[in-house]
């Protein structure tokens, strides 16, 4: 197995096992959409733009009682090392569909009846963790969509690589480490609406792993709060009118 | 006046704890409250709630909208109000009800492209807002410039009372229509429409801001001094 | 937010007021006939591809990225190597476009590309051949549009030209046992020169150039004129069901002349700067 932490406790990029990568976050990149945003997260680059609520075509996919949500998560061909074809993988299919479960329970769809929330991802570099950072970037591009919202939705991996739990795994720890664990939260109400683990951890470790996941989490979820602050806010006082 | 405090909030950030009313754009989970958009937040003892700085435009029945014709068919047109649906103007609400089917008779009174000015007449959730022309002012708008803001916005622009478009108004020699959803048209000299462009985009700009309408009314006359 | 038809349809009052700023030589957005919007380019924004480039032209933007591959030489070209210009136009870029493989206009856009640079020889394909007749580079060229506000012809084109002419390879060798091996040596693309494309919409009896996407919807006819380093035309494309008169691709052709050489600068010195670096 690759050493992936040297003796000081370092990761070979040089992270701590509890240091996030390098975050970015911007708000409203997009003039034609509703609302965007573009999100870097180590290597990965992804921009997201939300369209509606809009009318449903086909029709038939309308609910009476509210909005259906729809999210593409697509790669890039210049996204990996090797050229992906255009066309959507399987892998790209089943990640949009763990994405829109992701973002599902934090939106209010009731509110808007008969039509449709779309959520384009565009994957314009992928590292380890894109859809954790895609699901972090679409929870602000909704947002910035005024789409009511029972809280954010924020995601981070933590995961296992060479005997040690870390989080934020890059490309190469993902595919060389023992675990990798994404998940996502609603950081006020403090539910979990993504999970998935690829790989073996004990009962201490998975415990040990969830915790500093949500912990890392929550340092995101401060980014996110502050770009939407930023846009919208820029430093402003309260106003008195 | 009622003691009101005022915050910025982001969805899911708690606003207060408490025995509070809700309004708007606002949850309650046991005591406390969150913001589900973001905005201004006010907590007052009528109660909380959170001014929204983005968002679509949702229609309600007596709203007054500016809207485009994108289609028609044989019984009605269908008008972007720049809403999730489009809304409907019936042709028999037009014509009257002993009309009778005609392409030719629909296109001579609205054809597509064409802005109207109109009034919602009904909509709830199970279907598409349903405009009318009858009315003072309703119809087919013949001239004049357009400008869009947030729908969000509308209300900052209009002002307590009408304050803040009166205030353009008289300083820019425009006449200004204001659309519920977020379309304004200005109908006036070239440059009153400029400056009135400029005034717009600001309110929309710095609508969390505050001293807005001191501010519009310092950038409005400073053009007037520079003027004269 | 808004529900949305097929495409977009142009206010009428618009509309008046864009034809009646024509006839004056101005526009809705106060440029003149013949000025672009602004043009920004960013270099090596993707680490990831051998070349890259995201280009905004007013709002409208796209990102290019260039992979290098080995693959294998078209059975009729066995001394060349390959390149491949694929363009989509992303359901993210605007509330007509869906998601899917690319529709017409895609293609249409992404194959105009392609024969500017093709045609304008910028890449010397022949130095790109690795074992005659079995082994080749190949040169995918992949450009995302992601806001479409109009031109997106030349978006993609000024895209593609500087992600190529940035691109960065290994060098390829053939070790003694016939396998083919990358060298530490980082090089560029065998790069002869750059073709620029101008595009010109008619509306009415106006010629107007880099239209915006409300442009496009009241247009009459479009023209994509590509000149190489020499001034010499080396691809072009009309486009709509419109006319062109004779006169007017005449003065298309003297149009196109004065913008490439304006943009070949613009595009030419943030190559510069990137080879530089």
């Amino acid at each position: 197995m690759k050493e992936l932490i040297d003796e000081k406790g370092l990761r070979i990029d040089g992270r701590r096992v509890d240091e996030l990568r390098p975050l970015k976050i911007e708000v409203g990149v997009l003039k034609n959409a509703d609302g965007s945003s573009y999100i870097e997260m180590g290597k990965n680059k992804i921009v997201v733009a939300v369209y509606g609520p809009k009318e449903v075509h086909p029709k038939h996919q309308a609910l009476p009682d509210r909005s259906v949500l729809r999210c593409r998560y697509h790669m890039a061909p210049f996204s990996t090392d090797t050229r992906k074809p255009p066309q959507p993988s399987r892998r790209e299919i089943e990640i949009s569909k763990v994405i829109r479960e992701a973002l599902e329970p934090a939106l209010i769809l009731e509110e808007y009846p008969r039509t449709a929330i779309d959520v384009y991802l565009e994957v314009l570099q992928a590292d380890g963790g894109s859809r954790c950072a895609g699901i972090t970037a679409s929870a602000v591009a909704l947002a910035d969509a005024g789409i009511s919202m029972r809280d954010m939705v924020v995601a981070c991996a933590a995961g296992k690589t060479s005997g040690q739990v870390v989080i934020d795994l890059n490309d190469v720890e993902d595919k060389e480490g023992e675990a990798d664990m994404p998940i996502a939260i609603m950081p006020n109400l403090n539910q979990l609406t993504l999970f998935q683990l690829d790989g073996i951890l004990t009962p201490e470790e998975f415990e040990k792993a969830f915790e500093m996941a949500i912990n890392a989490c929550r340092t995101i979820y401060d980014a996110q709060r502050k770009a939407l602050m930023d846009k919208y806010f820029g430093k402003a006082e309260v106003g008195e009118e | 006046m009622p003691e009101v405090e005022r915050k910025y909030v982001t969805p899911g950030e708690l606003i207060a704890e408490g025995n509070y009313k809700s309004t708007s754009n606002v949850i309650r989970i046991r005591n406390k409250f969150y913001a589900t958009k973001v905005g201004l937040a006010e907590i007052s003892h009528e109660g909380i709630r959170v001014i929204p700085l983005t968002g679509p435009y949702i229609p309600r029945v007596d709203d007054l909208v500016i809207g485009k014709i994108v289609d028609f068919s044989a019984f009605s047109w269908e008008v972007d109000i720049n809403s999730c649906f489009f809304a409907y103007l019936s042709a028999q609400s037009v014509f009257g009800k002993e009309f009778s089917p005609d392409r030719e008779s629909l296109l001579k009174k609205f054809s597509i492209g064409d802005l109207i000015y109109a009034k919602v007449v009904a909509y709830d959730r199970t279907r598409n807002p349903l405009l009318s022309v009858s009315g003072p002012g309703l119809g087919r708008i013949p001239k004049g410039e357009v400008v869009r803001i947030s729908p969000a916005k509308v209300p900052r622009l209009i002002g307590k009372k009408g304050s803040m478009i009166k205030t353009i108004e008289s300083a820019t020699n425009c006449k200004l229509i204001i659309g519920q959803n977020g379309i304004i048209l200005m109908v006036g000299p070239p440059d009153g429409i400029l400056l009135a462009t400029q005034a717009i985009k600001m309110v929309e700009s710095e609508a969390h801001l505050a001293g807005l309408t001191k501010n519009i009314q310092s950038f409005l006359s400073k053009y007037k001094e520079e003027q004269s | 937010m808004s529900a949305v038809k097929k495409s977009i349809v142009v206010e009428q009052l618009r509309k008046a007021q864009m034809i009646e700023l024509l006839s004056k030589e101005k526009r809705l957005d106060n440029r003149g006939l013949m000025d672009f919007r602004p043009i920004t380019i960013g270099i090596g924004v993707i680490e990831k591809a051998n070349g890259s480039a995201r280009v905004q032209v007013g709002n409208t933007q796209v990102i290019a990225g260039v992979k290098i591959e080995i693959g294998d030489p078209f059975p009729d070209t066995p001394d060349k190597g390959l390149l491949v210009v694929n363009t989509e136009v992303l359901p993210l870029a605007s509330a007509y476009a869906e998601p899917g493989p690319p529709d017409e206009d895609a293609i249409e856009l992404a194959r105009v590309v392609d024969r500017g640079v093709r045609e304008s020889h910028m890449i010397d394909l022949s130095k790109l051949v690795l074992i005659p007749g079995k082994k080749v580079l190949a040169v995918f060229v992949d450009v995302n549009v992601l806001n479409a506000d109009g031109n997106l012809f030349d978006a993609t084109s000024y895209a593609t030209i500087a992600s190529i002419a940035t691109s960065k390879m290994p060098r390829y060798y053939i070790n003694e046992n016939g396998q083919i091996k990358q060298s530490d040596e980082i090089i560029p693309l065998p790069i002869n020169g750059i073709p620029i494309s101008v595009t010109m919409a008619r509306i009415g009896d106006t010629l107007i150039v880099d239209p915006t996407s409300e442009e496009e919807a009241v247009m009459d006819a479009r023209i994509t004129l590509v000149l190489d380093e020499d001034g010499n035309l080396c691809a072009g494309q009309k486009g709509q069901p419109g006319t062109l008169t004779f006169d007017q691709v005449k003065k298309a052709m003297n149009i196109a002349k004065v913008k490439a050489k304006e943009i070949r600068e613009i595009i030419k010195g943030e190559i510069m700067k990137d080879v530089r670096s």
